[in-house]
């Protein structure tokens, strides 16, 4: 009898607003669910597995597995596969490349203008991030960093047309010298390495300046003053203290930007001219013809994605010794 | 011993590595239900690692825990009842005060009406009953610690774990606490196990302080046993502040030990331990057992010596006494200001209860 | 720095941000544009290309397939990203370095060579082009921001929380959720703002990976091709506004993060 009042009194209970369990108290109480933590997590190494499964899964799938198969597909003669005939290997696609001026122009005139762009968009934002870090009070750097972040989060495409409508023979460039009376007629900027070059800036300034910013953000301004308390001019102590302190800063900048410069397609499409076609659009065009053209592509992407990586690789080697060399 | 029944934790000869670190070496010892432990070393000397293997954060290389009669030694931290105080308190940021507390409780799958009650009478118990719906951050060092100490009392653990929790309070608040946490150990009657390398927290809160060096147990023992009869070097010169004589001894009658301290006879004792006549030992002496007298008193083993230094600390005096010809035969003492005004041309004779001189084991 | 340096930058920063504003204040304008004509002089002002886009169909319906992919991918690459964080953060074993530079590695391909890759994968995994093979493509670009974003934010997460959790009773999951992820929740916010903006502003790989079906990128892209339009530029704008709000919010949950710690 006491059993059963005992009974109620818990029906009474669990059902009573409130005197419900907690959700995660009731699932480490389910059996079921302790039975599997247990098994999962019985050992940390155990523990270590589980966390580990998913993410080297991905790395390897999502991360690694396509430009595997994207330098495998470069070794296959036909592809995407045809009823009825199987794939050989062959080295023709890579060939190819070194033999054809259409091909070899295109790719390093992609490398070069990456180099121009990069090294001219470290000139324009390293005094923009020096502003910043070290002479906008601190209180007022977020403001004024927003103000610069604000235009990065539009995207590629609306950028770029934002650029095309500023240097149009109707745009805004060619409407202030007009009216200033410099030209009679409008300068053709566009489809040019030029606008190409104005339109690659304006999208990639920012992974140059944020690096920059954090870089010249951290060096104390003693260093600064103690250097002037030693003498040292103005021209000095930049090259001897700042420059050196903000190597890392460079670094970091000049890779993320080369990288992503020499990766737009729409851009070059829309800025650029016959003179200026990147690689980008040498591989692209593998890929919009119908047919047996994806091979030559896949080949042609890993030699770039070759030759960016150790074009960035030699860099940060350089400069990791040279500014060893600068601090000294 | 009392059996058993009363040990709610046993340490089973535990061996801690981290590399060629031996963080924690063969250590062996049980905790009493209801006992209050102290842990007190230097710095790296193991006692976080001890309680971090009680707690489940680490694993023993060798030997078990056994808590109230089950092995725990593998079992994850969650699958024990043994809770812990954090030295930075680690109270959730994201949630209230009422929501930390009713953290564990809501894991063991407690309904809420219990929760809530087993809140309220934590909250009233530890003086938080304004503070339910505050964050953490809105609370100050003291309030923080309570918070803490609530939060890991709620579950109703078998041992509760403190590491330095009075760490990141100021000197005057800690002073408070330490009263406090006691009188909460009493009156809650669980087993606290306390880790500190401040002594005097040590000899103020426990019931029993267990001193670790290198890995490994010094002594363990009362406050007072620790303090008065210290049985090593260690031990002695750690905690308070003593007068260690190094001689040797000449003869051992039933209750005390003779020993010979450049050339001065001094009468001593041993604890745990039995030196043989000829051996060379040092003796602990402390300063509060030298008792001096302006005139030869009327007792044995009274010594007459030399004051060398003189400070003045208000309430009584800090001296320096050679005694004999010796260079190094100094002994350190206080004297009553009144006392020590008498005293006529810097003579005095000084004497101890010989139980109070003990010769310790290295 | 004498004064004269000093006014010098200034003027610099100055010349930057209207180099920054200008090509989109123009653009802005030309949307409000009453002729067809995208260029100078403008004679005469309009809303009706704000109209036109609002009654526009196939605008509507990109809008939806675009916010549509941008929402699934944030939502992966979260979670992705988070684990990956997890795994990564914390944990010390050998050749973590090498494992760490691949996680990154999606961030810094060059984007034609990650589109062309993803294409191909793609094929191999037999996904046909369009909103799963966009998903993906842009999972892959965004779990390494989103790791880490999360992973800075992690290590300032002290050791003792986690313990605290697994010491009132929590196993590794319910720790988890009950106390890592609500430390994360600001960095999780703005990554995940983050990873919209990325995912609805991505030509590239929405160019390679997609089926008939444009998003919007790529519709305005095709559209330039066959000439500029204020429509496209109403377009622009509506995304610009867009754009610029979550942008802005995430930078303000980011900021709170970095006060939090
Ligand atoms: N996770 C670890 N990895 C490597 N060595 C460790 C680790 N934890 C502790 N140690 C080492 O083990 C020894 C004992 O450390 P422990 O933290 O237990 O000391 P402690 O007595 O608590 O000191 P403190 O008073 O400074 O907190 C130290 O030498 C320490 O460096
Ligand atoms: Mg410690």
């Amino acid at each position: 009898m006491a059993h059963a009042e005992s009974d109620t009194a818990d029906l009474g209970k669990a059902s009573a607003p409130g005197g419900r369990m907690n959700f995660w108290g009731a699932l480490l109480q389910n059996g079921a669910y302790q039975t599997l933590s247990n098994t999962l997590f019985k050992t940390q190494r155990r523990q270590f597995v589980m966390l580990a499964s998913l993410p080297l899964l991905w790395i390897v799938f999502a991360n690694l597995g396509p430009i595997v198969e994207m330098f495998w597909i470069g070794f296959l003669d036909s592809y995407p596969p045809k009823v009825g005939y199987e794939p050989k290997l062959t080295f023709a696609n890579w060939a190819a490349f070194f033999q054809d001026r259409v091909f070899i122009v295109p790719f390093f005139r992609t490398l070069a203008f990456s180099l121009i762009f990069t090294v001219i968009t470290l000139l324009i934002t390293y005094p923009v991030a020096y502003f910043l870090a070290k002479h906008v009070k601190r209180k007022n750097q977020l403001l004024f960093l927003l103000l610069l972040l604000i235009p990065f989060w539009v995207g590629e495409i609306v950028r770029t047309y934002a650029i095309m409508i500023l240097l149009g023979n109707n745009g805004a460039v060619n409407l202030v010298l007009k009216s200033l009376g410099l030209i009679d007629r409008p300068i053709p900027f566009m489809y040019t390495g030029f606008s190409l070059g104005v339109g690659i800036i304006y999208l990639t300034a920012l992974y140059m300046l944020l690096p920059l910013y954090s870089a010249l953000e951290k060096i104390p301004d003693n260093y600064l003053e103690a250097a002037a308390d030693l003498g040292a001019g103005a021209w000095t102590r930049f090259r001897r203290i700042t420059l050196p302190l903000s190597k890392e800063g460079i670094a970091s900048g000049c890779t993320l930007v080369f990288l992503i410069s020499t990766g737009y397609y729409a851009t070059p499409v829309l800025l650029g001219g016959p003179r200026s076609t990147v690689f980008a659009e040498t591989i692209a065009g593998f890929f919009h013809v119908a047919g047996d053209q994806w091979p030559m592509g896949a080949a042609f992407s890993s030699i770039m994605l070759i030759a960016t990586l150790a074009a960035t690789g030699i860099f940060l080697k350089l400069m990791g010794r040279g500014g060893k060399g600068m601090i000294r | 011993m009392t059996g058993e029944t009363d040990t709610i934790v046993h340490i089973d000869n535990v061996t801690k590595r981290f590399g060629s670190v031996v963080a924690v070496d063969r250590l062996d010892m049980r905790i009493m239900a209801g006992e209050f432990v102290t842990f007190l070393g230097p710095s790296g000397c193991g006692k976080s690692t001890t309680l971090r293997m009680l707690g489940g954060f680490e694993t023993p290389d060798e030997g078990r825990i056994v808590l109230d009669g089950v092995d725990v030694t593998r079992k994850p931290p969650n699958r024990r009842d043994v809770n812990m105080v954090f030295q930075d308190y680690a109270l959730f940021p994201h949630m209230t005060v009422g929501q930390n507390i009713a953290f564990g409780l809501e894991l063991k799958g407690e309904p809420r009406d219990e929760i809530d009650r087993r809140m309220g009478e934590l909250l009233d118990f530890l003086q938080l009953s304004g503070f339910r719906d505050r964050s953490p951050d809105q609370l100050s060092g003291g309030q923080r610690q309570r918070v803490a100490l609530a939060r890991a009392l709620a579950p109703d653990p078998k041992l509760l774990l403190l590491d330095e929790p009075l760490g990141a309070l100021d000197a005057k608040l800690r002073g408070q606490v330490q009263i406090e946490l006691k009188d909460i150990q009493k009156r809650t009657g669980k087993t606290f196990f306390f880790v500190t390398h401040d002594q005097e927290e040590a000899l103020t809160m426990s019931d029993r302080v267990v001193v670790m060096n290198a890995g490994r147990v010094e002594q363990a023992g009362t406050p007072e046993d620790l303090y008065f009869r210290p049985e090593s070097r260690f031990v002695a010169e750690f905690i308070g502040e003593t007068n260690l004589i190094e001689g040797t001894v000449r003869g051992i009658d039933k209750d005390t030990i003779a020993i010979d301290w450049n050339g001065t006879d001094v009468r001593g004792v041993a604890h745990g331990h039995q030196p043989c006549e000829g051996d060379t030992v040092t003796a602990s002496l402390r300063l509060e057992n030298v008792m001096c007298h302006p005139r030869k008193p009327a007792r044995m083993n009274a010594i007459e010596g030399r004051i060398v230094s003189k400070l003045f600390k208000g309430s009584r005096t800090s001296l320096d006494i050679r005694i004999g010809g010796h260079q190094n035969t100094v002994i350190h003492a206080y004297m009553d200001a009144g006392n020590a005004a008498q005293v006529a041309d810097d003579r005095l004779w000084i004497s101890w209860e010989p139980e109070r001189l003990t010769v310790l084991r290295d | 720095m004498t004064r004269h340096t000093r006014i010098v930058m200034s003027v610099v920063y100055w010349a930057f941000v209207i180099y920054l504003f200008v090509p989109l204040a123009l653009m802005v304008t030309m949307g409000f544009k009453d002729s067809k004509f995208i260029g100078f002089p403008i004679r005469a002002w309009t809303f009706d290309w704000y109209a036109t886009v609002m009654q526009d169909t196939q605008v509507l319906a990109v809008f939806g397939y675009s916010m549509a992919i941008a929402v699934s991918t944030t939502v992966l690459s979260l979670i992705i990203g988070t684990w990956m964080a997890t795994f990564l953060g914390p944990n010390m074993f050998r050749g973590k370095a090498i494992v760490f530079a691949l996680a990154c590695l999606p961030a810094v391909i060059p984007g034609i060579i990650s589109a062309i890759a993803l294409r191909i994968f793609a094929r191999l995994i037999d996904i046909e082009p369009g909103m799963l093979a966009i998903i993906l493509g842009h999972t892959v670009h965004n779990v390494p921001f989103v790791a880490l974003v999360v992973m800075a934010r992690l290590s300032t997460q002290p050791k003792s929380h986690i313990e605290a959790a697994r010491d009132l009773g929590a196993d590794s999951i319910v720790a988890f959720f009950r106390v890592t992820l609500p430390y994360l929740k600001p960095a999780l916010i703005g990554a995940g703002i983050f990873c919209m903006l990325l995912s609805f502003d991505d030509f590239v790989r929405a160019f390679f990976l997609g089926g008939y079906q444009p998003t919007l990128p790529v519709l305005i892209f095709a559209k330039l091709r066959s000439g500029m339009s204020p429509e496209i530029n109403a377009i622009s704008t509506i995304v610009l506004i867009m754009t610029a709000i979550l942008g802005l919010w995430a930078e303000r949950s980011m900021r709170r993060l970095n006060k939090g710690s």
